[in-house]
């Protein structure tokens, strides 16, 4: 089940998955969606982050994507934002016992 | 074992195509997502946290190693070079794009395997027990039963929108190694005064929120009236089972909440209909035909001993131990069955590689008339290996880091995929099995322990079957941070139990200590020959309570 | 029904002569469709009448209405409406399969509510023979629907016996 942010969460991102191939997907500020957490558009605020859910769901929307929605995320000082979550976290990087896989093994190729 | 005719190709193919047709529907935008989804879920296809995740199903647990190299080829091309084997004796693969499933599924056709009904709310994968055919004192083989209600339940139209899920399972033998009672329906094959044979139906066993152990619904169906007694049983649940609350909608609930006797009388009377007419009376030609496919294979006649066994045990105490916690008598003179543990020290519960695979498909083809089995605990078997060559078995699967000594020991725990996969999840249930393994990785000390069945589960779903391990551990998720909650004393055989909760959880710091105190606890107070669930049954939760929150 | 909607009988559009009737609504001329609780009510007084007669089971989130309950009526019934709520629902499966099969049932059985292309074939082979479908399902798509498996293991209400017995004729 989806975890949604907790009550009072100020800043919000809104991530998905990818319909083709179920990838974790983050909505950017020019409404693509991007694999790389670093990249999604924080939202700072409930309205700023209803108004981000919303433009994640135009027409058509699951021709690309399945099942957004918004998750907490809090400042951290090296890399300007990180999830709140376990869950989120591990989302966003990849298994924790298979560091060869998913998006951390891609950052490492990527080095 | 079976093999398709005709008819099964082509409606696996068939089955093929119309699910190509959906996800093409799906693409295009024709079909939403809320109507596309039990379509993908009756195809084993599920969305999880970093992908799909495709559950292929494997009959009853039995492959072969045509099928075996399949699913090593499918890992490679179309996933990450391994597969999951589950406690459902299924296979799954974590990374498969949804646009190339269609010709993953074409693949699988070819080697008579597909992933119909894997999930959805509908009748699952019939399961049964993994030393079927093998074992000594069966009753029957409950692979033939198993494999006529597998027929029975593909596609069948009235049963395809259940309130929820439908797991059957089937044993042949008093020891059951199915979990039987802990299945929506389970089956014993007995025999009656008579000795005729027939079936015990056990019906509403469950884990889950909230785990049950069936009620013996029937003793004794005759043979030849248990497809009219099962289609009594999922009428009486598809009629009455409840649609307002998908916690409450399994059959489990619908016993409970009818109770065993009525629910009795409904089935019994639905089930005199169905007999009277007929027409769920499998012709004995068919019966023949398919229990043909599960004839002993051609067995040699050979001595009870072998010593060129006798003196590789002699030779290599690292083989000689192995032979003694994963190698079990055959019902077959001069014949063994082995259990190779996907457990190794440190390692992900019930991962293959594409490499592994391929080296235990050449074992099966070799050295076990070309067969193999999944069980319920994440490991795999070559059911019919000669004692003469056990040690070049042995020595092959040592290459391969399949050879772990500890079948049923401590580190031979099973463990859901858990957050780090699982988008149902609450915690990470894989990393603790690691942990636990570590832990305990002196085999000494793991041989001196004995038996002890650790499940564990990374939410209240259960997958890692915690209710019914000697310890169960369940993850749970306090405002943001993984904890473990301990049970104790659950056992999925013939003497099923639901384990009893200790008390307040543990953090990820402190649950491995507390494996640690518990099985301190079972050492200091277990008389001769008990194993920690003897030892738990005979002096109660009361003392592992007291060492497990002592200050 | 609704301009939505259409119907599909024997696998031939049909227009409807039935009119769904509410419970509180007086009943014309034009054959309609009631409600159990209704058919109960009044069915003796309107097969006096002569009327043909035609009944909605609704299918319920907790517990379904029962079909046995149609026992009396079923040689006055010219139709049964079995209604799935959402396709998910699938009580009308074997509500439609006791008619068909078990209580002989030999009027038309149809299907309404969410009745969606991949759920069809399943119903049909229940002993659905009439579909309130979208208007815009082509009689294409639905044989397209119909025919996508080919044989069935099993037998059901349809008149087709099963592999585990078709292996052997």
């Amino acid at each position: 089940m989806a975890q949604h942010s907790s009550k009072g969460a100020r800043f919000q991102a809104v991530t998905a998955n990818r319909l083709l191939d179920g990838e974790v997907v983050y909505l950017a500020a020019d409404n693509s969606w991007t694999e790389v957490f670093s990249e999604a558009e924080i939202a700072d605020g409930p309205e700023a982050g209803e108004a981000l859910l919303a433009r994640a769901v135009p027409d058509g929307f699951e021709k690309q994507v399945l099942e957004p929605y918004l998750f907490e995320a809090i400042e951290d000082e090296n890399t300007g934002f990180r999830p709140v979550s376990v869950r989120e976290i591990i989302r966003a990087k990849g298994p924790t016992v298979r560091l060869d896989l998913g998006k951390q093994a891609r950052k490492q190729a990527q080095g | 074992m079976y093999r398709y005719d005709e008819f099964d190709h082509q409606l696996v193919a068939e089955r093929v195509e119309q699910f190509r047709g959906q996800v093409e529907r799906r693409v295009s935008g024709e079909l939403s997502e809320d109507a596309f989804k039990p379509l993908r879920l009756m195809n084993g296809v599920y969305l999880q946290l970093h992908a799909y995740m495709l559950r292929v199903a494997i009959p009853y647990g039995t492959l072969s190693s045509r099928q075996l190299r399949k699913l090593a080829h499918i890992a490679r091309e179309y996933d990450r070079g391994y597969g999951h084997f589950t406690t459902r004796q299924n296979i799954q693969y974590n990374w498969p794009a949804l646009a190339r499933i269609p010709d993953l599924l074409a693949e699988l056709a070819e080697v008579e395997m597909h992933a119909i009904q894997t999930s959805g709310n509908c009748i699952r994968n019939v399961t049964s027990d993994q030393y079927a055919g093998a074992i000594a004192d069966e009753i029957e083989d409950p692979r033939i039963i198993s494999e006529i209600i597998r027929q029975w339940s593909t596609f069948h139209p009235e049963f395809s929108y259940l309130p929820r899920k439908f797991k059957i399972a089937v044993t042949g033998h008093a020891h059951d190694r199915a979990a039987i009672k802990l299945h929506d329906i389970g089956i014993v094959i007995v025999r009656n005064e008579a000795g005729e044979i027939g079936y015990e139906v056990h019906v509403g066993g469950g884990q889950g929120r909230t785990p049950f152990i069936a009620k013996k619904l029937s003793e004794f169906v005759p043979k030849g009236k248990l497809l009219a007694y099962l289609e009594a049983v999922m009428r009486v649940y598809n009629m009455l089972g409840r649609r307002d609350n998908s916690y409450k909608a399994r059959i489990k609930i619908l016993v409970h909440e009818t109770g065993e006797e009525e629910m009795r009388k409904l089935v019994e009377a639905e089930f005199a209909q169905i007999d009277a007419s007929k027409m769920l009376e499998v012709p004995q030609a068919e019966i023949d035909r398919i229990t043909r496919y599960f004839e002993p294979p051609a067995f040699e006649t050979l001595p009870a001993e072998s010593a060129a066994f006798n003196k590789a045990q002699a030779d290599d105490a690292g083989f000689a131990q192995w032979c003694r916690t994963n190698v079990v008598a055959h019902r077959q003179s001069g014949y063994s069955i082995v259990n190779i543990s996907l457990k190794p020290i440190g390692g992900v519960p019930g991962d293959a590689t594409d490499v592994q695979m391929e080296a235990i498909a050449e074992l099966a083809e070799a050295y076990s008339f070309d067969e193999l089995r999944v069980t319920h605990e994440q490991n795999l078997v070559l059911p019919h290996i000669r004692l003469d060559d056990l040690k070049a078995v042995y020595d092959r699967l040592v290459t391969h880091e399949l050879a772990t000594p500890n079948l049923g020991l401590i580190s031979d725990a099973i463990a859901c995929p858990g957050l780090d996969y699982c988008n149902l999840a609450n915690a990470r249930s894989i990393p603790l099995a690691q942990e636990i393994s570590n832990r305990f990785a002196d085999f000494d000390r793991q041989y001196d322990i004995g038996e002890l069945k650790i499940k564990i589960s990374g939410c209240i779903n259960a997958c890692g079957h915690h209710h019914v391990g000697h310890i169960g551990i369940l993850g749970v998720d306090k405002k943001g941070t993984e904890f473990y909650q301990i049970s104790l004393g659950g056992s999925a055989d013939e003497h099923a139990s639901l384990g009893d909760i200790t008390g307040r959880a543990f953090t990820e710091d402190t649950i491995v200590d507390a494996i640690e105190t518990l099985v301190e606890t079972y050492v200091g107070l277990r008389h001769a020959d008990e194993r920690f669930i003897d030892t738990y049954r005979r002096v109660g939760l009361t003392p592992f309570k007291e060492r497990l929150y002592a200050e | 029904m609704p301009n939505s909607k259409k119907l599909i009988i024997d696998g031939a559009e049909s227009s409807d002569i039935w009119h769904f009737v509410d419970d509180e609504t007086p009943l014309a001329e034009a054959p309609a469709i009631i409600s159990l609780t209704r058919l109960h009510d009044e069915g003796a007084e309107l097969v006096a009448a002569g009327k043909k007669l035609g009944v909605i089971l609704r299918a319920g989130e907790k517990q379904g209405e029962d079909v046995h309950a149609l026992k009396h009526f079923l040689d006055n019934l010219a139709v049964v409406a079995i209604e799935f709520p959402v396709y998910r629902n699938g009580r009308g499966y074997s509500t439609a399969r006791i008619l068909r099969g078990q209580m002989g049932f030999r009027g038309e059985i149809r299907a309404v509510g969410e009745v969606l292309f991949d759920q069809w074939h399943f119903m049909h082979r229940c002993g659905i023979n009439a579909f309130e479908v979208d208007a815009d399902v082509s009689l294409e798509a639905f044989n397209e629907a119909m025919g996508e498996l080919s044989a069935a293991y099993q037998p059901a209400a349809d008149p087709q016996r099963g592999i585990l017995w078709r292996r052997h004729n």
